[in-house]
């Protein structure tokens, strides 16, 4: 089978020519298909629970994701407060109103804010905080007066020293935020006063940014990294002609994977935008391998067709286990309950296991055909050991020393490990969107300086239920206890079907029988109307009732919410209903500060509602409670988007809710952005732990099974275990955050930094088997495939350092972990393992010589 | 002049049927007296129903009496609310003036409180409907221009173009007002952006007393969607309510014989 295919490869390369090309064209053509998602949301399954939640909410609330646009002035010792700055601000919300995309009727700016307040007489007065921009200092000193007298508007869209204002913009859909973004930008250009100036920041913009510059960087750096690889192996191979063949192989692989990808459906997601990152450097490794060893073992007059089949057949074994094996840590996402790193680690894995075949298939297709010429080039450098290179010197001098200080060597590697589960410990967990962009981003500058101002621009919401499934049924007993009594039987069916139909809304519910049981009063006489009367008495004390939320007791303990969440330290403002119930009360008595209170009674509270909405924008108050008083939101603005925030904010309330228990029937969920960003950062690391520990037991099973002996098994673990305990506690040591681009690449670093343990031990094993003698192998091992192994690493290391430009920081993550798996593992794999094999020679080269 | 349907009343001069008016100023002082000024007075019953984009609900009921002091000028309004249970007993006294602002009051029995509601402008939302408070009151005709566009068979169709466009949130609207009855049967608004983005219409017309009377109308938000349906009825005109009926002291001391439901015959 081998055999059979290295000699197809060898003696029919226009087959294998066809395939590839077939292969790019089929499957390549299905990349035409794209559809590219950028929402960490669909890091979520639809089904997730928090996630269906939170559309739940959106929908309940009519919250829609929001732009945030900031306006700071830094020379006006008002502020924005100057005839100049508040035109801008109008002009600019006059403008972004007409946009397409926008939900007119739900931004917020002073320019469309509603102002409750007194007028001379006394007489409360419902108007356009600034309707028209302000021409006169007096104007624009009566905005400032009344801002400050509302606090749902301060320090959201005034910050409270007054020198920055914001407008919120809700879009229709989040995929709309970073064209907007740029169209809003280009309308704010030309606005503003002397010391203006504009910031565009929030959480979809950010999203959608990212979105956008990760595709522009799927067409940089993936190029990028090819060239530089190219250049590399140039400097290794001295030969164009040769070296094109594993940049073929790397592109067929990555066309033919993304198009079957596309074409099976798949969107292309943040993550799986990277597939061609990691595909690149494994599709190319195997190359190396074969590369290296052929144009060590080949000299002219040596029949290349004899020398490609020796160097495949004798790497076919290792070549195959690193791509398993690299598979392995791939396919070992799916473990991970993240629907989009799923997609992504199984088709990276297919990926890879593509390029083995191509690999296999072309490179000696393609050697054979290349011309005499070329092939004599190569051969001109001087045979296998003689060669004399500053590495070859360098790797034997190295190999030497590793396998005579084994001691030494076992006993830093203990103290490396040692470091690396401390430095794992202290690993920080922690993500925020807006941070994979570089600290010099425009949207990291605006949203550093916004939330500098603001009391955050990113949001969550508290949500409360209030349910009473019991209250529904009782009423209906007692109702159709009315119903039966004789008085009413005649007439009663509409009636009937009213008090029977489903009450999914109680308000409605409840409305319908009072609006027919008093149509049905009109006509009654004596006893029947007494029994409706009756009945409208009753169905209005449960209506009443079930209006849950205009509770005097029930807005205090939405305002111990409110405390409890501004006392985590973390949250920059709550708005909820009990500060609308405020404001209208202390309006409706003489506007002074000992009215901001919520009233003793319920009439009391349902009068401020009913007044609220007999302002301009009565829509407001549905974004914090639902018509029917049973559900409420509190909106917690927060001036950091790193889940560690987020979390600690949770976490507070938690233990607030410990003490103070939630009144029976109320219950209480989260939602918003800034929460489902924690949600699927938990699902994701503790599923990335899973993954990794699957993958661990997988390809240690599988190393075992390959070199038929556990304790060679292990022994392959070493250099994968000392790279992910080094990658991984160098990132504790340093501080960095353990974001999604770092979990993903555990898989990566476990796939890749197994590889150069396979070639050396198994090509170990071979030389042993030939030689007989373990100072032979250990001279041998040090030529040829040590070369092998470091060209790779090399290669790959640097091949990836245009990823360090990128101005997207999970790029620069990966370039960095690419190069530190190469060199940590090339390290591990050339000083470890010599080290460990010299200290256990005699168990592990007793028996094995010579059997096989 | 101009006419904002719905009405809490209306009426229409025999005088002008048959004829073909021309005048747009004419057609609104004629659509205005049928909107708002049927009879000398009026009591009716209504009920809303708001309904918001999501289809969730909620229901006002009131009762208006209203007094005119002089057709087409000023008159005198008392809304008082009987549901839901919460707000009960909420009063507004509105004293309607031609060519100044109104004088309203509140009544909230919850806060036990009397409150004078700012002139300001008109166009709130009527305790959260899609009515404002100027589709209840009446919107002055001599606030904008009127052209007569069309003269279709059943309607004057008039464009409105407000003189004060800084007061309201439209850029020009236009009536469809039936030729018989000149009842508006449609109005729909012109935002800034140009954009058709609200719409009043009568669902329907019965006669009362003799007098035309739109006794069921629509407002609907054409942007999010969502919409009030406002029914009237246990409408009569021409009772004869004193005077002492619309003052404040109505507001604490609701005039029951007024508000209470006439008996079904």
């Amino acid at each position: 089978m081998k055999q059979q295919t290295i000699q197809l490869a060898i003696r029919r390369p226009r087959i294998i020519y066809a395939l590839m090309i077939l292969l790019t064209v089929l499957l390549g053509g299905q990349i035409a298909r794209i559809s590219i998602d950028t929402d960490p949301e669909n890091m979520l399954s639809a089904h997730q629970p928090e996630r269906v939640f939170h559309n739940l909410v959106e929908e309940r609330f009519g919250l829609h994701d929001a732009i945030v646009v900031g306006l700071v002035n830094k020379t006006d010792p008002a502020g924005i407060y100057n005839v100049a700055s508040l035109s801008a601000l109008h002009q600019l919300s006059g403008k972004i109103l007409t946009l397409e995309g926008v939900v007119e009727s739900d931004v917020m700016s002073l320019a469309v804010a509603d102002n409750i307040t007194q007028a001379q007489n006394g007489a409360l007065r419902f108007e356009w905080m600034m309707k028209e921009a302000p021409v006169t200092a007096g104007q624009v000193q009566r905005v400032a007066q009344m801002v400050a007298r509302l606090p749902l508007l301060t320090n959201t869209l005034v910050s409270a020293d007054g020198k920055a204002a914001a407008i919120y913009v809700p879009i229709t859909s989040k995929d709309l935020s970073y064209p907007l973004s740029i169209e809003i930008n280009t309308l704010a250009e030309s606005l503003g006063a002397d010391g203006d100036a504009w910031y565009i920041t929030g959480l979809p913009v950010a999203e959608d940014t990212f979105g956008v510059e990760m595709f522009i960087q799927m067409g940089i750096s993936a190029p990028l990294a090819g060239l530089m690889i190219f250049l590399l192996l140039w400097f290794f191979f001295r030969s164009v002609r040769l070296i094109i063949a594993p940049m073929v192989v790397a592109m067929v692989t990555i066309f033919a994977t993304m198009g079957v990808m596309i074409g099976l459906g798949f969107t292309v997601h943040i993550m799986s935008s990277m597939i061609p990152i990691f595909l690149m450097p494994i599709a190319i490794v195997d190359s190396v391998h074969i590369m290296s060893e052929f144009t060590d073992d080949y000299a002219p007059g040596k029949d290349p067709k004899a020398v490609i089949s020796g160097v495949v057949e004798q790497l076919f074994t290792p070549m195959l286990f690193t791509s398993l094996t690299s598979a392995t840590g791939f396919a070992s996402l799916l473990l991970t309950p993240i629907p989009p790193v799923q997609v992504f680690g199984a088709v990276v894995a297919c990926g890879i296991l593509l390029a083995f075949v191509l690999t296999i298939l072309f490179i000696p297709a393609y050697v054979v055909r290349m011309p005499v010429a070329s092939l004599e080039k190569l051969g001109k450098q001087p045979v296998t050991d003689e060669i004399d290179t500053p590495l070859a010197k360098f790797l034997r001098r190295g190999g030497s020393f590793a396998f005579a200080n084994g001691k030494l060597i076992a006993v830093l590697t203990l103290l490396v490990f040692a470091a690396g589960v401390a430095g794992v410990m202290q690993i920080q967990i922690n993500d925020n969107p807006v941070r994979w962009f570089k600290q010099d981003h425009r949207i990291r500058l605006a949203d550093r300086v916004l939330n500098e101002h603001f009391a955050g621009t990113y949001d969550a919401f508290f949500v409360l239920e209030y349910e009473n499934s019991a209250a529904i049924s009782k009423f209906r007993q007692q109702a159709e206890a009315l119903l039966t009594r004789e008085e009413l039987t005649a007439g009663s069916a509409g009636l009937q079907a009213l008090i029977n139909a489903a009450a999914v809304d109680p308000g409605g519910y409840y409305g319908r029988i009072i609006a027919a049981a008093d149509d049905a009063l009109f006509a009654a006489r004596d006893d029947t109307a007494l029994a409706l009367e009756a009945l409208l008495e009753i169905t209005e004390s449960y209506q009443l009732a079930a209006k849950y939320f205009q509770r005097p007791d029930s807005l205090a303990m939405i305002e111990g919410l409110q405390q409890a969440l501004m006392d985590s330290g973390r949250v920059g403002k709550t708005n909820a209903l009990p500060d609308v119930v405020k404001v209208v009360n202390r309006e409706l008595h003489t506007g002074d500060e000992e009215h901001y209170r919520v009233p003793h009674t319920v009439p009391a509270v349902a009068e401020t509602l009913l007044q609220f909405q007999s302002s301009h924008r009565p829509q407001d108050l549905w974004h914090m409670v639902t018509p029917d008083l049973q559900s409420t939101a509190i909106w917690v603005q927060l001036t950091s988007g790193d889940n560690q925030d987020m979390s600690r904010v949770m976490d507070s309330l938690d233990k607030y809710l410990i003490e103070n228990p939630l009144p029976a029937g109320v219950t209480a969920r989260w939602a918003g952005k800034t929460f489902i960003n924690v949600v699927w950062q938990r699902t994701m690391v503790a599923g990335m732990l899973k993954s990794l520990l699957g993958a661990f037991i997988v390809v240690l099973l599988m190393m075992a099974l390959l070199f038929r002996s556990v304790l060679f098994g292990l022994l392959a673990m070493l250099p994968l275990s000392a790279t992910i305990l080094t990658v991984y506690g160098l990132i504790g040591w340093t501080g960095k955050y353990y974001d999604m681009p770092v979990a993903v690449l555990s898989s990566l670093t476990l796939g890749l930094s197994v590889d150069f343990a396979i070639h050396f031990i198994q090509r170990m094993r071979s030389l042993y088997e030939q030689t007989g003698s373990f100072a032979e192998t250990a001279r041998l091992i040090f030529e040829a495939p040590s070369r092998a192994i470091t060209r790779n690493a090399i290669v790959i290391a640097l091949g990836f350092t245009p990823l360090l430009l990128a101005p997207l920081l999970p790029y620069v993550t990966v370039g960095v972990f690419m190069a530190s798996i190469m060199v940590i593992s090339g390290v591990a794999t050339l000083v470890l393992l010599p080290a460990m094999l010299s200290l256990s020679r005699a168990v592990l080269f007793r028996s094995s010589g010579k059997v096989r | 002049m101009k006419p904002l349907l719905i009405a809490l009343g209306f009426a229409v001069s025999g005088l002008v049927y048959g004829q073909v008016l021309t005048d747009g100023d004419e057609i609104v002082a004629q659509a205005n007296l049928a909107a708002y000024y049927a009879g000398k007075d009026s009591r009716s019953e209504a009920r809303m129903i708001i309904i918001d984009a999501r289809g969730r609900e909620q229901r006002r009921q009131f009762t208006v009496l209203r007094r005119n002091l002089e057709a087409g000028g000023d008159q005198q309004f008392l809304v008082s609310f009987s549901r839901p249970s919460d707000v009960r007993g909420t009063v507004y006294l509105v004293n309607k003036h031609v060519g100044r602002d109104d004088d309203r009051w509140l009544y909230l029995p919850g806060l036990d409180l009397v409150k004078r509601i700012s002139a300001g402008d008109e166009r709130t939302s009527f305790v959260g409907a899609h009515y404002f408070y100027e589709d209840v009151s009446g919107r002055g005709p001599a606030e904008d221009t009127h052209e007569l566009i069309a003269t279709t068979d059943q309607h004057y169709v008039l464009k409105h173009v407000p003189k004060n466009p800084a007061q309201v949130e439209f850029v020009s609207y236009v009536t469809w007002i039936d030729r018989q009855t000149f009842l508006a049967n449609r109005i729909e608004y012109t935002n800034t952006s140009g954009k058709l983005y609200r719409r009043v219409e009568a669902l329907e017309t019965r006669e009362i007393d003799g007098y035309p009377t739109v006794v069921s109308s629509r407002t609907s938000d054409l942007t999010n969607g969502g919409y009030t349906d406002m029914r009237f009825r246990y409408i009569a005109y021409d009772l004869g309510m004193p005077a002492a009926v619309f003052t404040q002291r109505s507001l604490r001391n609701p005039p029951r014989q007024w508000l209470k439901r006439p008996d079904a015959e």
